[in-house]
């Protein structure tokens, strides 16, 4: 009744759940309480809340130190990166970069292949992880205190006004340096300071003296054309690696190699290390390196018939003719830092006509060439106590000098020394004062490293320390004052045609500005010249007369020249040591050798098996030590054989042996026991990784000389664990992984020929057919084919050079694990992409076959590589099949097929069986076997342990926990990022506009990726082109990744 | 009138009586463990808490600190789990199918090896369990339902087969076996004098009241767990072979494994009975019970068994080079040949050649060659499987990846550790429950009227 009138009584009570209110007050709290009015439902509320809250509390992981934008900054939008073009250049390396910040924080390094010398080497792209280098000084120094900047500041003006008041010596010690603004720094510091003898000296610890000084090119090589080269011949000449502009040499090399062009640049090497360069040679021939000298003057005597032939002249004839055949159009490198080598080559050059054609000598490289004079007058100045104040900045001669002890008592003797460098390093520790410098990510900076093309370095991020730019420090010392930012505007004022701010703001978006070899000079000119530089360049080069000295200086040389002859060279990874506590780097594993972490002693297997040492390396079985001994100094390092290597030589790489004192150079500079933390010695310091073997560099005629003969070897009988990550060497014949054919067949032969298609012999309306591989099938195929996107990659063996930029450029973008030595010797390298090496064997199928040797006899010598093999480098990553092994046997379905071809890890589901891992065929899958961000054992080698290491990580790419499976994505965070891209314009994803990170990185455009459905997509044509192939065919797999027969250029057999 | 004498030999000797047969039985449980018991179960409790600390440690640490490498993904882990589960075979064949073939010999070894069926599963069942690397994400194996996310397992992976197969194994084993337990321990029930170890054994006995019902219902199960058991002993293997089978790594990839690895197990299974056989017959005086007869008619089996595996094996060679697949061909030269080549002739000389030795009738019922074979054999098969792991494994198709398997302490602690569980497990067996199956065994007693008239 009172519903249907719809009393408020009713509509009182029916909104209550009980007709009477329940004594709930009383009951709960009594009467005290009764005059509050929380009801039961109130008191659920809060029961449901406090217990929700209590929940939450313990749940949620505490947040350290994550501090949000409170006003967003105009140009970071959180979860999209921001690039900023950019130049690296280290006195050594050079590159234009591209350095992605996401959040404001520099996280990758790319090239900028639109502007510029975009090319970069794995040295490069891994710099952005020595930004956050823990063990960076954080602030001046005063010996081993910490000062404030204004102290400092004070010492070194006290310092230069009491030398400028006594005309006293003042040095200023620098990498190579390029830049017209830091040169003009140094005038405007001179110029302040005009009574004291200011002079400037370049250092490089690798240095091309020779070469600069044969061709006449002051402070710098010749530009060296090798996309019009025809032939190339190098002696000793490493130019993918140890080389001025190696990066960029290697691109152009490769656009002159592509088996399908007009034609294919020949290339002969003349070596005794096998090196990067060498292992790509379509004919290499081992010399010994006193040999250099008479392999050049046999090819200027076969090309011009003047001097006479000599011991080498029948391995040098084929070069020799071919050099003939196209002249004006060919290249002769000569490696070494010999001058009277580097004066043949150039006659050579000059006798086929290639100065000015393929060496474009007013085009400089102003690249790793040091003034060897200059700095061993200083050494012995500063050793007479006549340096008043040194300054150094990016040098560090007390470890990469020849004259290093001689060096450091010098600088004990120097009255105000101050180092710019960015850690207490072997030389900077040694000095009063750190100023330390900025990271070149936090830094102005501008180059002018090829002749013409100007190139800017930009800040990315703020100094993380309490650090200031050297070039700052000498401007605050000077009468110019002011920031260096508003110092390389006016210089590059000067240099403006039309609007200097459009001009200034056109060359910082592209980080660079191409002039022409026209271009005003702008910067002050480098007035300390070393005698000898001036009068070489002044020397006529072509002469005979200069060639007939240099031909009777060589073979005085070769003639002289006795016992084991040792070969200094740098490695891919560490190169001169700079970056030598770069833990990517440090795990980049030698291209040749595939060792990490070490530097040993390399060796013709011949003459390591003669002396007794082991000859194959694995995880139990270490390598053997040896001493070599050469004019009364020694390094003692562990031997590693190397097929290729001329017997009777050796090598050893610079750049080891960093820290030797303890010095606080890096976390991973040191080695690291089995279960975590450091090595040490007895007395008590940290063993540094590798031996320093720049004290065995000799000074020739002025300039360092990177080989010696009159060397001893001998065994200490001690072992030494390698860590290497390919551990057998040869193919062992298995076309079907690795296809290879020469320059002659490819051209004229039938694809079958070069590039058999597998089939199989089916039964088949009573009849024995051939079935193409991809006919026969167990399974539904994945419904890729022809259906939306279908990424896949394309891999260029004739291209891939081996140099393993892209190698570092995974793991900076894919967040890969360092796991340190130890893990790499147990076979635990956690690379998504790695390169196989593999060398030819004397023994194949064919001859096994023909000389009827049993199988079992076959297979073993196949184990055994040639003694001067032909080399392959074949870049393997997960090959994303479309019937993948792995993924039918994961129990969990943590792997999977994408609708767009992609095999994808689920992280989350992986329960770790690594039977995935197990039942692929390429052997790409990496299981995390430790927490490698927090477990003791990588705490010193993986920067992911360091709060300032962790800062380098990607944040599109999950940190992987401790047993879960992973492997290479196809860098899936790209191409999800590619498509909500082409998303917001409204477009179809454009062929080219997705990049993976190895693509990206490759100098060589040896791995292409794309849209195989995409008709009109470069890969699709890659992967329907004859030379393209599916490795392991036959599994059954069907890869979304095809590679492209190696091609070389060169005969079937080689004479 | 010896008549059954005179065709066949006695299951028992001894002319035992059933008093006497309950009293060799269950007097060991009533009675003081005897002092070698107490210095065994030491020994192999140290030994097991030795393994549980390389397992904790390897649980806490990851898997890293096996010896497995990027290439070599399994090995020993994976080696002892098919090692373990082979073992597991003989003691449900021995129950249930020589049961459904009316073998009563297999009346005096059943409840033995039935109990190191259990515990040899339970060893196995612990190894894909730790060889994960995440082990607390264990039950994704499981097809649970949706509030534990949407992901549903994968259904082609032969590990999940594995789950299946094992754990239906292991439950049907394990109900097989306690079943025929329940009479025996209403027997000790009956006859033991502590209180609290009469509640416990009247607890486990069921409340049997040994009533003619009860023996009907018994024998009924116990049939229909053979049924049911008896193709368990055959898919159990089979799959746990298919997870190599299903691969397509050269030397997995092979359709013979089912039926070779089933012969395989139970050429172990029984191998590991006969060890276990021969100790527990000395040491508990049951010599009337487990005869000779037994001993040889076991190793009459190994002969069989041992001789398919080795038929297997020239098999697998024969069509590696058949095929005129190099990958196949080059992985089984590779065994004989390469690194690895000791440890596949250590397969090929026990697997192959000892049990061939059985053939001489002396041998064959000769109590201490047996048990050296048997360990030999129980060797051999811990080799087979390691070979069929790792070297198949260590060189597949492309020759970079290369490597060989080292293993660490940890590997050799955790089967060595499994080893002391498995002892300790069994010694606790052989003190707490009936050995044999007392009350089956009274079945085959020969008491006939002649034999009875004799002893009057």
């Amino acid at each position: 009744m009172e519903e249907l009138h719809g009393t408020k009584e009713f509509m009182d009570s029916s909104a209550k759940e009980f007709k009477t209110e329940l004594p709930v007050e009383e009951f709960v709290a009594g009467a005290a309480q009764a005059d509050l009015s929380s009801g039961r439902r109130d008191f659920l509320k809060f029961l449901g809340f406090s217990v929700g809250a209590a929940t939450l509390a313990a749940c949620e992981t505490p947040v350290v130190r994550a501090i949000p934008y409170v006003i967003k900054p105009e140009q970071v939008t959180p979860g999209m990166p921001t690039y900023y073009a950019s130049t690296f250049h280290d006195g050594f390396d050079y590159g234009s970069i591209l350095v992605k910040t996401r959040e404001g924080r520099p996280i990758y390094i790319k090239g900028n292949k639109d502007h510029g010398h975009g090319s970069l080497n794995a040295r490069i792209n891994a710099s952005v992880l020595s930004l956050y280098d823990s063990t960076r000084l954080t602030g001046p120094r005063k010996g081993s205190e910490s000062t404030t900047w204004a102290s400092a500041d004070e010492a070194i003006k006290k310092a230069l006004i009491d030398a400028n008041a006594a005309s006293a010596e003042v040095v200023l010690l620098t990498e190579p340096i390029a830049s017209p603004s830091t040169l003009n720094v140094i005038a405007e510091l001179k110029a302040n300071y005009p009574s004291a003898n200011i002079s400037h000296v370049p250092y490089a610890p690798v240095s091309f003296e020779a070469m600069s000084q044969a061709y006449g090119t002051a402070n710098g090589t010749p530009y060296l054309d090798f996309k019009s080269a025809k032939v190339v011949v190098c002696v000793a000449a490493d130019f993918m690696n140890d080389f001025p502009l190696s990066a960029q040499y290697t691109t152009a090399y490769g656009s002159a190699r592509k088996p399908e062009g007009k034609w294919m640049s020949k290339h002969f090497q003349f070596e005794s290390i096998m090196s990067l360069a060498g292992s790509n040679a379509d004919v290499r021939r081992a010399i010994k390196p006193s040999e250099e000298g008479l392999v050049l003057a046999s090819i200027y005597n076969h090309i011009t018939g003047q001097g006479s032939s000599n011991a080498t002249s029948n391995i040098t004839k084929g070069a020799a003719e071919a050099l003939k055949a196209v002249p004006g159009e060919s290249l002769v490198i000569c490696g070494n830092n010999d001058i009277h080598c580097q004066n043949i080559a150039v006659a050579i050059n000059e006798a086929l006509g290639n100065i000015g054609n393929t060496i474009q000598k007013d085009k400089t490289v102003q690249l790793a060439v040091g003034d060897g004079t200059a700095f061993a007058s200083l050494v012995s100045k500063m050793n007479s106590g006549a340096v008043d104040v040194l300054m150094m900045h990016g040098v560090n001669p007390a470890y990469d000098s020849p004259m290093a002890e001689e060096f450091k008592t010098g600088l004990g003797k120097v009255t105000n020394s101050f180092s710019f460098s960015s850690h207490a390093d072997e030389t900077a520790s040694l000095c009063a004062y750190i100023m330390p410098s900025n990271h070149a990510l936090e830094s102005w900076n501008d180059h002018h490293v090829v002749s013409g093309h100007y190139a800017l370095s930009q800040p990315c991020i703020q100094p993380l320390y309490d650090t200031r730019q050297y070039q700052g420090t000498l401007l605050a010392m000077s009468a110019k004052g002011g920031t260096y930012y508003d110092f390389i505007k006016s210089t590059w004022a000067g240099m403006a045609q039309g609007d200097a701010t459009a001009f200034w703001n056109n060359a910082l978006h592209n980080g660079s500005v191409d002039m022409g070899l026209q271009a005003p000079v702008v910067a002050a000119p480098v007035t300390v010249k070393s005698a000898t530089q001036e009068v070489t360049a002044a020397a006529p080069t072509n002469t005979s007369g200069s060639v007939s000295t240099s031909i009777a200086a060589v073979e005085k040389t070769a003639s002289s020249a006795s016992g084991i002859e040792v070969v200094l060279y740098t490695k891919q990874g560490i190169g001169t040591g700079a970056q030598a506590t770069n833990p990517w780097l440090q795990e980049l594993p030698d291209p040749i050798t595939k060792v990490c972490w070490d530097n040993y002693i390399t060796m013709s297997p011949a003459q390591a098996k003669e002396m007794g040492f082991t000859l194959y390396m694995a995880q139990e079985t270490p390598a053997s030590v040896a001493t070599v001994e050469v004019n009364g100094k020694k390094v003692t390092l562990p031997v590693v054989p190397v097929p290729g290597q001329k017997a009777g030589t050796v090598g050893i790489a610079l750049g080891y042996g960093r820290g030797a004192n303890g010095e606080h150079i890096g976390n991973a500079a040191f080695q690291t026991k089995e279960y975590g933390g450091y090595d040490l010695d007895d007395s008590g310091n940290k063993k540094p990784i590798g031996a320093n073997a720049y004290a065995l560099v000799a000074m020739v005629n002025g300039m360092a000389s990177y080989t010696l003969s009159g060397a001893t070897v001998t065994g200490t009988g001690e072992e030494y664990a390698i860590a290497s990550t390919q551990t057998h060497h040869t193919i062992m014949d298995r076309e079907s992984v690795l296809k290879e054919t020469v320059l002659g067949t490819f051209k004229n032969g039938e694809q079958n020929d070069y590039n058999r298609p597998h089939t199989l012999k089916m039964h088949e309306h009573h009849e024995v057919v051939d079935k193409p591989i991809k006919e026969v099938d167990l399974w539904d195929p994945h419904p890729v084919e022809g259906i939306g996107h279908w990424w896949g990659l394309s891999i260029d063996l004739s291209s891939c050079l081996g140099c393993g930029a892209c190698i570092t450029a995974c793991h900076s973008e894919n967040n890969v694990p360092v796991v340190g030595k130890d893990e790499v010797r147990r076979s635990r390298d956690m690379h998504w992409l790695r390169i196989d090496r593999y060398f030819t064997s004397d023994m194949t199928k064919e001859k096994g076959e023909a000389e009827g040797i049993g199988t079992i006899d076959m297979y073993s010598k196949m184990e055994i590589p040639s003694e001067n093999p032909s080399v392959v480098h074949m870049p393997m990553m997960c090959q994303h099949c479309n019937h993948a092994p792995c993924e039918t046997v994961c129990p969990v379905a943590a792997t999977t097929h994408s609708s767009e071809g992609l095999n994808q890890m689920t992280y989350n589901r992986c329960i770790g069986t690594r039977y995935c891992a197990n039942n692929c065929p390429y052997k790409v899958r990496r299981f995390n076997w430790f927490n490698y961000k927090a477990y003791a054992k990588f705490s010193e080698v993986n920067p992911s342990q360091d709060m300032m290491g962790r800062m380098v990580l990607n944040p599109d790419v999950t940190v992987r926990s401790r047993g879960v499976m992973e492997k290479c994505s196809m860098c899936v965070q790209r191409i999800q990022a590619g498509k909500l891209d082409s998303k917001i314009k409204g477009i179809p994803v454009a062929d080219g506009s997705i990049e993976t990170a190895c693509s990206e990185a490759c100098p060589n455009n040896c791995i292409t990726f794309g849209d195989i459905n995409d008709t009109g997509s470069k890969v699709h044509g890659l992967r329907n082109d004859k030379r393209a192939y599916l490795a392991l065919e036959e599994v059954g797999t069907q890869p979304s990744i095809n590679y492209m027969v190696k091609v070389r250029n060169r005969e079937e057999t080689l004479a | 009138m010896f008549k059954e004498a005179s065709i066949r030999e006695p299951l028992i000797l001894g002319n035992k009586s059933y008093g006497d047969i309950t009293a060799d039985v269950v007097g060991p449980i009533e009675n003081k463990a005897p002092k070698g018991w107490y210095i065994a179960i030491t020994i192999s409790a140290l030994i097991a808490l030795w393994g549980i600390g390389c397992i904790l440690y390897l649980i806490g640490t990851g898997i890293g600190t096996w010896g497995l490498n990027k290439t070599v993904g399994w090995a020993w882990d994976i080696t002892n789990f098919v090692w373990w589960v082979g073992i597991g075979h003989a003691g449900t064949l021995i129950s249930a199918v020589l049961l459904l073939f009316r073998q009563r010999w297999r009346m005096a070894i059943n409840r033995s090896a039935e109990a190191m069926t259990i515990f040899a599963v339970i060893m196995a069942a612990m190894f894909p369990g730790i060889h994960m690397g995440r082990l607390w994400l264990g039950y994704f194996v499981f097809p649970l339902p949706n509030q534990f996310g949407s992901l549903w397992v994968n259904f082609n992976s032969p590990l999940l087969w594995d789950v299946f197969a094992i754990s239906t194994y292991f439950s049907v084993s394990l109900v097989f076996w306690y079943i025929g337990l329940i009479p025996d321990f209403a027997t000790i029930r009956d006859r033991i004098k502590t209180p609290v170890a009469k509640k416990v054994y009247g607890i486990l006995s069921f409340g049997w009241s040994g009533k003619a019902k009860n023996w009907t219902r018994f024998e009924e199960v116990s049939l229909v767990l053979a049924g049911i058991a008896t193709p368990l002993v055959f898919s159990v293997h089979s799959i746990v072979s298919m997870d190599f089978a299903t691969s397509v790594i050269p030397g997995w990839h092979t359709t013979i494994f089912p039926p070779y690895f089933v012969s395989g197990a139970v050429f172990s299974g029984f191998a590991m009975v006969q060890t276990l056989m021969l100790i527990m017959r000395k040491t508990m005086r049951l010599e009337n019970y487990v005869t000779i007869k037994h001993v040889e008619y076991m190793n009459i089996v190994i002969i069989v068994t041992g001789s398919i595996v080795g038929v297997a094996y020239i098999t697998e060679l024969f069509m590696s080079w058949y095929s005129g697949v190099e990958y196949e061909s080059y992985a089984f030269i590779n065994r004989f040949s390469g690194p690895y080549l000791w440890a596949y002739w250590a397969m090929m000389t026990c697997n192959v050649i000892s049990p061939q030795l059985f053939w001489v009738k002396k041998w064959r019922r000769s109590l201490g060659f047996t048990f050296v074979m048997s360990i030999i054999v129980n060797i051999g098969m811990w080799f087979e499987r390691f070979v069929i792991i790792v070297t198949s494994l260590h060189r597949d198709y492309v020759p970079s990846s290369w490597s060989m398997f080292h293993p660490t302490f940890v590997d050799i602690g955790v089967f060595i550790g499994t080893i002391g569980i498995f002892f300790t497990l069994f010694l606790l067996f052989a003190r707490f429950f009936p050995v044999l199956a007392l009350n089956e065994l009274k079945s085959i007693l020969k008491v006939s009227g002649e034999e009875h008239k004799n002893k009057h």
